[in-house]
């Protein structure tokens, strides 16, 4: 056994389709789902007075509105600990050994938890080319509450039927051997020196959003808004050490399916050892009080400094406030001597002109952009919609009329989910 | 085939260097020395049907002038699209084809481009009304600007829609606009990084708007004992102009001595600056520059002292470079001259 | 200080916080804060708490000091462009809403400010 190195091995199993069966199992690259086991499974909990469960395929003309989480099903299959710790495993550390991951599909959960909505992903058409989610084969959950839950009760037991059958399917593939095997390794801190002891030393500072109900993330179970800046293992987070319980601003708050798969850690990793030691992970929130943007920034310049990183990039969650943590962090470690990479998207309004972000600084000088989201697109009509279409109106970015009578849509990129996601998720830019 | 009139100046048109810059404009038929390298890159798609030639001096010294007959010139063959320069790092040919194209613009509502250095004057006056390609800073780079210019020329003249900066190759203009990337973000940020790290150029995806905050000074501790100096980008100037400030792009200021003068009035003052309706500031020019008021508090002991001189420059379309250096000058001056506060009026 | 137009905070915190209620839009209560900020006040929380946008909710709460005292320039550059950042918002697309989802827009407001003000719901 290795000391002083945490090392995952993430096993994919590719899945390429996903049908209902009899017998809920991965087999050649599909996905059997019975249907009756999964929705017994969100039933268990007695918030929920009903569930449905369907399907939604790459290139199906379906349309899934409105969307609250993405997750994606992984399994450990090896080594401590259970996925989602805090959360529906104990609170073991997780981040080492092997988990295994059914890479091609997700579980999407739905629901009107309040009337105004949050995203929409199309599985089809111009409005799939906007987000990750249209390249999965979905399984999606609607689940109705009973009379009368309160909105936080309805949004914690969703959030969790999610989870539960993200681990139901996550556990079909727990001896199945991986199609492709990554192996990742995070040395300790003076294990790292001696293995790279010239490759310039790199932190990720990870902001969480955390301003309260539908604004929320979870870090092993703790909410993100009491805790002060700390770092993690990004191989912890592959684990499910962070679950997202943020359901608003579709374009750029982060599922749970990209905390799995933060891409900024990945493509980190992908230079670890080569032209850069990927020292750790700092995670940082976004509270709403000004003293505690200033605490948490200050905090993450401070372990910044004490790693003796030399260089950091810093990744963004939501719209508004949060551009005022971004530049405090930026403020903060450049004023150290390190320096910073942030990513961040742009609301400069329809016509592009507006003021992207809500705050700037000079020392901000090397920023990737996820897109303006302010961009009005057109959406067509989808054969079929899972969910409640009629709350296209009131989803930000939508506006009265949104809807048109075809069941088409006309409406700011904001509605759409992952859209312009501040992970650098993906490729859309603006300049 | 699309009809194109190109504009240059004396130098590629082969007449002469720096000697032959006061040239008036004219007009030729067909192509000019550089048109030639957008004839080859137009294909059968456009042709460039007429050039107009003008000295730099004279453009930007006769450019009411200059701006009427070219417009007229190129009104005669109905392009699709005009064409100056480029211009690479020459500032009055910069400034030249970037006013001449905001006018045909304007004026006969055809679409337009240019292509310039990005240091070069003109780039910072025109980018954010006209689309300006980026070039390199001498006329090396004139086959790689011909070949930016000369498919977004075609786009532009086809009314097609335009993309990003990023893709299209012009001067990022104040409007962000949406495309996809080769690369994912984080794989982006990881690059631009490693760059920032290694000492490496990098270009930043969202450059920071210049907020350029000066911190206040503290209040004045006695307003009756302290000299007030007024200070304007309004453009007050002695009568006639003396100076010869210009009315935009001022790249002067002037310091005029107002010892014994109690009001500014219609006889010895006026303004220079053409950006606003000059009738009620030429009338009384207190109204910009309020000396009368001063030498009323002076006489009341509101204040200590009006000081003696007073500056004036145009602030229309004043590059941001210049008006920092006149202020570092101006505040030199009145800090060794005992001033205590400054009253600056604009318009 | 609580500045809001949520008569749902009013309600819920009178009792225990000095709120001022503002009978009007989101931006006048924006621009209340601003004019507390000019005077003297210290802003507490960032004025563009939650991800909602300026012109899909109605309702906003904003914690300022109890006291005034000098003047605080970052308070004031945080406020003023709150306001220009509102104001990029098309707003005339705001949408009737219902009374549903107007509780439900005052229900986020509130738990935002309750996060901030460290009250558990």
């Amino acid at each position: 056994m290795e000391v002083n190195v945490l090392k995952l091995e993430l096993g994919y199993i590719f899945i390429k389709d996903i049908q209902f069966a009899e017998q809920s199992k991965v087999e050649n690259g599909t996905l059997y789902v019975n249907k009756e086991d999964v929705k017994a499974l969100i039933l268990e909990d007695q918030n929920f007075k009903s569930a449905d469960v369907e399907l939604a395929r790459p290139g199906e003309s379906i349309r899934i509105i409105p969307v609250k989480d993405v997750i994606e099903p992984r399994v450990k299959v090896e080594g401590p600990g259970g996925i989602f710790p805090g959360m529906i495993s104990k609170v073991e550390t997780v981040g080492s050994g092997k988990t295994n991951v059914l890479k091609g599909a997700a579980v999407v959960t739905t629901g009107k938890i309040v009337g105004f909505q949050e995203g929409i992903i199309d599985m089809k058409g111009p409005g799939a080319e906007y987000t990750p989610f249209s390249k999965l084969n979905n399984l999606v959950l609607k689940c109705e509450p009973i009379d009368g839950l309160k909105q936080h009760e309805h949004e914690k037991a969703l959030r969790f039927a999610g989870y539960k059958v993200a681990e139901y399917l996550g556990n079909l593939a727990k001896s199945l051997t991986p199609d492709e095997v990554h192996t990742f390794e995070t040395p300790s801190l003076t294990e790292g020196l001696k293995l790279y002891p010239d490759l310039p030393r790199v932190a990720y500072v990870l902001m969480l959003q955390s301003q309260g109900l539908m604004h929320d993330t979870y870090v092993y179970g703790v909410d993100a808004k009491k805790s002060l800046t700390t770092m993690i293992y990004p191989t912890e987070i592959m684990d499910g050490a962070i679950v997202s319980g943020n359901c608003v601003s579709a374009c750029d708050k982060n599922t749970t399916y990209h905390h799995l798969n933060n891409p900024v850690i990945q493509d980190l990793f992908e230079q670890h050892g080569k032209t850069l030691n990927f020292v750790c992970v700092i995670i940082s929130n976004e509270n709403v009080y000004l003293a505690d943007k200033e605490r948490s920034s200050n905090w993450s310049a401070k372990l910044a400094e004490l790693l003796g990183v030399d260089g950091v990039i810093v990744s963004e969650e939501g719209f508004g406030n949060p551009d005022t943590d971004l530049i405090m962090n930026c403020k903060k470690i450049e004023s150290k001597g390190i320096k910073t990479v942030l990513i961040t998207d742009e609301y400069a309004g329809r016509d592009g002109t507006s003021q992207s972000l809500a705050d700037a600084d000079a020392k901000a000088n090397a920023v990737v952009s996820g897109g303006n989201a302010n961009e009005v697109i057109e959406l067509p009509p989808m054969d079929k919609v899972i969910g409640h279409p009629e709350v296209v109106d009131t989803i930000a970015g939508g506006f009265d009329g949104s809807l048109h009578d075809d069941g088409s849509i006309t409406a700011e990129l904001q509605v759409i989910t992952g859209a312009t996601n501040e992970m650098g998720f993906n490729r859309l830019s603006a300049r | 085939m699309l009809k194109v009139v190109h504009y240059i100046n004396q130098f590629f048109a082969n007449i002469g260097g720096e000697e032959m810059a006061h040239v008036p404009a004219e007009i030729r038929e067909g192509i000019v020395g550089p048109g030639l390298a957008f004839k080859q890159a137009f294909g059968d798609e456009a042709e460039i049907v007429a050039t107009v030639v003008c000295g730099d001096s004279y453009f930007n010294e006769n450019m009411e002038k200059a701006k009427k007959d070219i417009i007229e010139m190129v009104k005669k063959y109905n392009p699709d699209i005009f064409i100056a320069g480029p211009a690479f790092n020459a500032g009055r040919y910069g400034v030249a084809c970037g006013t001449i194209a905001q006018a045909v613009k304007d004026e006969l509502k055809i679409p337009v481009l240019t292509g310039m250095y990005e240091e070069n004057p003109g780039a910072d006056m025109f980018k954010n009304s006209i689309y300006i390609v980026s070039t390199k800073n001498s006329a090396a780079g004139m086959r790689k600007a011909v070949k930016t210019m000369a498919p977004l020329a075609l786009k532009l003249a086809k009314e097609e829609k335009i993309g990003s900066s990023a893709e299209e190759g012009y001067m990022p203009n104040g409007k962000r606009v949406n495309f996809y990337e080769k690369d994912r973000g984080s794989k982006r940020a990881v690059k631009m990084l490693l760059n920032k790290l290694n000492g490496k150029p990098f270009t930043t995806e969202f450059p920071m708007p210049d907020f350029d905050r000066v911190p206040p000074n503290p209040p004045v501790k006695d307003i009756t004992k302290a000299t007030i100096a007024l200070v304007t980008s309004g453009g007050i100037v002695p009568k006639g102009n003396p100076d010869h400030i210009e009315s935009s792009s001022a790249s002067k200021y002037g310091k005029y001595d107002i010892d014994g003068v109690m009001d500014l009035t219609e006889e010895t003052f006026q303004t220079a600056h053409g950006g606003y309706d000059p009738v009620y500031a030429n009338e009384d020019p207190d109204r910009v520059l309020p000396v009368d008021i001063m030498r009323e508090f002076e006489k009341e002991g509101k204040i200590g002292k009006l000081y003696r001189y007073f500056y004036a420059t145009v602030g229309n379309g004043t590059a941001v470079k210049n008006a920092k250096a006149f202020a570092e000058k101006y505040a030199k001056e009145l800090k060794a001259d005992g001033v205590d506060a400054v009253i600056l009026t604009s318009t | 200080m609580i500045i809001t137009n949520n008569d749902l905070v009013y309600s819920k915190l009178k009792d225990d916080y000095n709120i001022l209620y503002i009978d009007g839009s989101f931006r006048d209560v924006l621009v209340k804060t601003r004019d507390k900020v000019h005077a003297g006040y210290e802003l507490l929380t960032h004025p563009l708490s939650s991800s909602l946008k300026p012109n899909e909710t109605p309702y906003k709460s904003v914690i300022i000091s109890d006291k005034k005292g000098k003047l605080n320039f970052n308070s004031v550059y945080i406020i003023e462009d709150a306001i220009i950042e509102y104001d990029k918002f098309n707003m005339n697309i705001i949408k009737k809403i219902s009374e549903k989802i107007r509780k439900d827009f005052k229900l986020i407001d509130l738990t935002v400010l309750e996060s901030a003000l460290n009250i558990n719901y």
